[in-house]
């Protein structure tokens, strides 16, 4: 019986059954895709961490190096498995040359290394170790990605001709994040560059027992071992590795709770018009004696197919395009291990989707218990409250036109009826704005404050390991301030300092000397340091070392203690994150490097002054500000562009979709009074009207609360995200025309042409057979 | 004496294929400028469906209806709207009334499509209605606070808000206690001697009695016209005898 009442009902309602099972297959397709792309995430990263032995921690040094002091070091430590140093010539970009094309312009440090020996491998995309040939050059797949290089093709490196014999994954510098990019080649052709480039070295440990890292750490610190250069762990390796891809599957699955949160509502109207259109029916049911229960199993049933067929759908879908999101995993990571418990996952992932719609309808069809038989007979219509707006009188009111005045009080009169279409208007205003919010946010110039980068346009830097380092600062900070097209500089010296910890322990940080004022950059709390003991620190290092504003440290310079206060904490990306700021003036201690930066009085001109100082210079790698940022997060600020497109299409479409369903269903239950209205000689434009005035007063009062929402819980929610790039708190940048004119337009135009469709009929109804006795 | 309508030769299908039949059948009908008509006949014999052609709620599929001189049956939707809020008022059976509003303002509900400037003088028509019917202290009720009675008052002030030329009333009375059908009939009969033309449609004599023609419909055609003298308020008697007479002659 059940199946020819189904068979019935979806027949009867061929559109809003279909955009029912299509809202449920999105959802289950996206929850099950969030799935597979989140286990396969895992597996890949695992199989990748473990094929190439992911160092455990891995000190980046520039400079001299002690060997011996370092392996007597390793050996005498318990906890060190394996101990290596690994060799990173680090070229300028104009070194690289792939067919055509020259890597002058790219940020990344690029540099040639050979085959670590005992572990760290460079692996080829089959997760093999290579083992380069005379003449061979592995390249960094992200090369790959970018297609600027293919196999074959004819590479120079530092003048010496080499063959792309193919790509290269490398498990502690594949991400993006990561600064330094390895070139893999022979260790003849490595001797035969080396004496172009300056070598840096990798310091690489693997640990007996990795959970006691924390502490293999400080006593690496405490050894007073090379240390000029980042430290990486293996939980920042794999953090690095997955934070692209990871993102994604957060946003897919907030993505599928936004779809699964329409699929409701779209239920909840679809199926109260239901109950209305059937109400009579309902009460004859229960008039003769048919249990609640076994008239909810009628309409229950129905959704349970819907959800079932829905569910099965977006798990075949979800094969369809799992290729799609898996395609970055597969090229950086390899294939996953655990292809077996994705499908198990995701099939979880879908039945909890069809669990939560089952409840949903039910928890919808309680009503049925407050149908009363007699009344349902009776009248044949849910009797309505008409509650509130009983002041509001159309003979009391002069200011609106008639059809517009019924339109407003149609809505005060049965708000419940219209929340499902406001939800719906908040929630399309909601999507539609965020993204772009988010996108004008980290797009805008004022962004990268929040990434520990000032306004400025060009920078200029300067390896502390180059000879006649401080004069060589000088000539570019002398031609920059005799440049008349700069109209602000500033230098910012990074120097290594010991710290004392409060327990009474000494570790190493970097701090950035110079003025901070000149190119202020976002402080969370306090402000930018400007007395000789003030110190800003970045929010990752002030919350290892449990540091507030106004706290005191101590860095021990020699025999002197020197103390500082906290005058700040700021968001902070560069340099893994742990930097701090100071301005007092020091000559002793070892200098990592220094940062020119500049700020022009035409930004126009910056391409051709990177060109003059980069030649000028030619031992400074110059770049400018855009293009790094650019480089650095530029496929992340593309992707939020694109994801802010589609959730405009998404909400227009949902917007459309949803108010033209709702008003159809609308027209359906308010036959009877357009029929009184036509009778006592309203046209049917004035109908029109009317409907129009309901949405868009609607639609005003959902695009308010939505921008509001958006303005809010929406900036709390982007600023998860934007946490991930490092940055701590932050406000939206909003483009005001597109946010609160462009957008609202958009969907005032969707709501009309939506309402228009769903009125479309309204000339049709027949007075007679409503009116008639 | 002016035809304020007519109804020539209106034919109205219902049904298709070999269900189809004839609701009206060629029927052909006149109203003259104030003057109170009755259809009476069974159900199904197509008096309602006769009013609704002739007030261009429904279309027809044969024949013309001429209102006030001008042919409606060719007119446009809207222009057909227009002619039903400025010459026509309806009474229907059931009160007819939208629920969100309250009493008056469904009795002003017609006059402020075009009027809203006036808002002020249609309200004080409205309250001089209300007061003429006996409902003037129910202004700020909502319809389900009122007795079926005081709705169908509502109504009629409602019919008479554009001062029309005919008032349409199908079953004015159905859904009335007998108490409440003449004090409703009382209504109709001053509208009426005020100049106003109506036809109703009715199944009961006492009603029809009150009117001075009575057209009889079986299976959508007029069988038989009776004219009575205008009702003084005497002889009701006789002239519900002379109805329910004529009625079992048609077979009706």
């Amino acid at each position: 019986m059940y199946k020819k009442i189904i068979r019935n009902d979806i027949l009867q309602s061929k559109l809003i059954t279909i955009t029912t099972v299509i809202f449920v297959t999105a959802a289950a397709m996206l929850v099950s895709l969030a799935a597979i792309v989140a286990v396969n995430l895992y597996g890949a990263l695992d199989t990748l961490m473990t094929k190439a032995q992911t160092p455990h921690f891995m000190q980046m040094h520039a400079g001299e190096i002690d060997i011996e002091r370092l392996t007597s070091f390793a050996q005498q430590h318990s906890n060190v498995e394996e101990f290596q140093v690994v060799e990173f010539l680090n070229l300028d970009g104009s070194q690289f040359t792939f067919g055509e094309r020259s890597l002058a312009s790219s940020v990344q440090d690029n540099g040639l290394s050979v085959q670590s020996r005992s572990f760290d491998y460079l692996l080829d995309l089959d997760g093999q170790v290579i083992q380069a040939a005379d003449g061979e050059v592995y390249v960094p797949v992200g090369y790959m990605k970018d297609n600027v290089v293919k196999v074959g093709d004819r590479a120079v490196i530092s003048g010496k001709e080499f063959t792309v014999a193919g790509f290269l994954r490398d498990s502690t510098m594949n991400s993006s994040l990561s600064a330094s990019k390895r070139f893999l080649v022979s260790s003849n052709d490595y001797a035969h560059i080396k004496s172009q480039g300056h070598p840096e070295y990798l310091i690489e440990f693997r640990l007996k027992d990795l959970a006691e890292l924390g502490a293999f750490e400080t006593a690496y610190a405490n050894a007073g071992l090379e240390m000029n250069g980042p430290t990486v762990t293996y939980a920042l390796f794999r953090m690095m590795n997955a934070i692209s891809d990871g993102m994604m599957v957060g946003v897919i699955l907030l993505v599928s709770f936004l779809v699964v949160a329409i699929a409701f509502l779209c239920i909840r109207f679809t199926l109260l018009a239901k109950i209305e259109e059937d109400y009579r029916e309902i009460g004859v049911m229960k008039a003769i004696g048919l249990r609640i229960s076994d008239i909810k199993k009628i309409y229950l049933a129905k959704y349970a197919a819907i959800a079932a067929a829905g569910s099965i759908l977006g798990f075949a879908l979800s094969f369809v395009f799992k290729g799609l999101l898996l395609e970055n995993i597969r090229l950086f990571m390899g294939e996953s291990d655990h292809t077996a418990l994705a499908y198990v996952l995701a099939i979880i992932g879908i039945l909890l989707v069809f669990i939560a719609i089952v409840i949903y309808v039910n928890g919808v069809l309680k009503r049925f218990r407050h149908i009363s038989a007699a009344e349902a007979i009776r009248f044949g219509s849910l009797q309505e409250k008409h509650t509130g707006a009983r002041r509001i009188t159309l003979s009391g009111s002069r200011l609106l036109n008639t059809n517009v005045f019924l339109g407003m009080k149609d809505v005060l009169s049965r708000k419940k009826l219209y929340a499902t279409m406001l939800a719906v208007l908040v929630l399309s205003s909601f999507i539609m704005i965020v993204p772009q919010n988010l996108y004008n946010t980290i797009s805008s110039k004022s962004f990268i404050g929040y990434m520990g980068i000032g306004s400025y346009d060009l920078r200029m830097q300067l390896s502390g390991n180059v000879d006649n380092f401080s004069e060589k600062v000088a000539d570019i900070t002398r031609a920059v301030q005799s440049d008349q097209a700069i109209s602000q500089f500033a230098v910012l010296t990074t120097k290594t300092f010991r710290v004392k910890l409060r327990d009474g322990t000494e570790e190493n940080i970097k701090i950035e000397l110079g003025d901070h004022s000149i190119f202020p950059i976002a402080y969370t709390k306090g402000k930018a340091p400007a007395a000789e003991n003030d110190i800003a620190l970045s929010t990752l290092y002030a919350d290892d070392m449990g540091y507030e504003v106004g706290d005191s440290m101590t860095l021990v310079m020699g025999d002197v203690e020197k103390k500082l206060i906290v005058s700040g904490i700021y968001s902070d990306i560069t340099n893994g994150g742990k930097t701090a700021k100071a301005v007092f003036s020091d000559q002793s201690a070892g200098t990592m490097w220094s940062i020119v930066s500049a700020k022009l009085y035409d930004p126009a001109l910056v391409a051709v002054k990177v060109k003059e100082y980069s030649e000028t210079f030619d031992y400074t790698k110059t770049s400018d500000i855009d293009e790094y940022v650019k480089q650095t997060f530029g496929s992340t600020i593309s992707a939020v562009k694109t994801a802010s497109y589609v959730a405009i299409v998404v909400a227009i479409a949902i917007t459309l979709l949803i108010s033209m369903l709702f008003i159809r269903m609308l027209v359906a239950k308010d036959r009877y009074s357009i029929a009184v209205m036509n009778a006592f000689g309203y046209t049917s434009t004035d109908v029109k009207v009317q409907f129009i005035s309901r949405s868009i007063f609607i639609l005003i009062i959902g695009v308010l609360l939505g921008t509001i929402l958006a303005n809010t819980l929406g900036e709390l929610l982007a600023g998860l995200v934007i946490s991930s790039f490092g940055a701590s708190t932050f406000e939206f940048t909003i483009d005001p025309i597109s946010a609160y004119l462009l957008s609202p337009l958009l969907m005032a135009i969707t709501v009309i042409i939506a309402t228009l469709i769903g009125v479309a009929h309204v000339g049709h109804i027949k007075i007679s057979n409503h009116i008639k006795e | 004496m002016k035809k304020i309508i007519v109804g020539d030769s209106l034919v109205k299908c219902f049904g298709e294929g070999i269900e189809k039949r004839n609701v009206l059948d060629g029927v052909s009908v006149e109203v003259n400028e104030g003057e109170f008509v009755a259809v009476m006949g069974p159900s199904g014999s197509g008096k309602s469906t006769l009013m609704f052609a002739l007030s261009g709620m429904d279309t027809i599929d044969g024949g013309k209806t001429v209102f006030d001189g001008k042919d409606i049956s060719k007119i446009s939707a809207d222009e057909l709207s227009e002619i039903r809020r400025t010459a026509m008022g309806f009474v229907f059976q059931q009160p007819t009334m939208l629920k969100h509003l309250n009493i008056l303002d469904n009795i002003i509900l017609p006059s402020m499509r075009d009027q809203r400037k006036h808002t002020a003088s249609i309200v004080k028509k409205a309250r001089a209605l209300m007061n003429r019917v006996g409902i003037a202290e129910l202004e700020q009720r909502d319809i389900t606070q009122v007795s079926g009675g005081q709705l169908q008052r509502a109504g009629i002030c409602r019919a008479l808000m554009n001062s029309p030329k005919i008032i349409f009333g199908d079953e004015p009375t159905g859904a009335l206690n007998s108490k409440s059908a003449q004090e409703i009939m009382d209504i109709f009969t001053e509208i009426n001697n005020d100049g106003t033309a109506v036809m109703l449609v009715t199944h009961d004599a006492l009603v029809a009695a009150r009117t001075e023609r009575v057209m009889f419909m079986r299976d959508g055609k007029v069988v038989s016209v009776l004219k009575l003298p205008r009702f003084t308020g005497l002889n009701m008697d006789d002239r519900v005898e002379s109805i329910t007479q004529r009625m079992r002659e048609v077979g009706i």
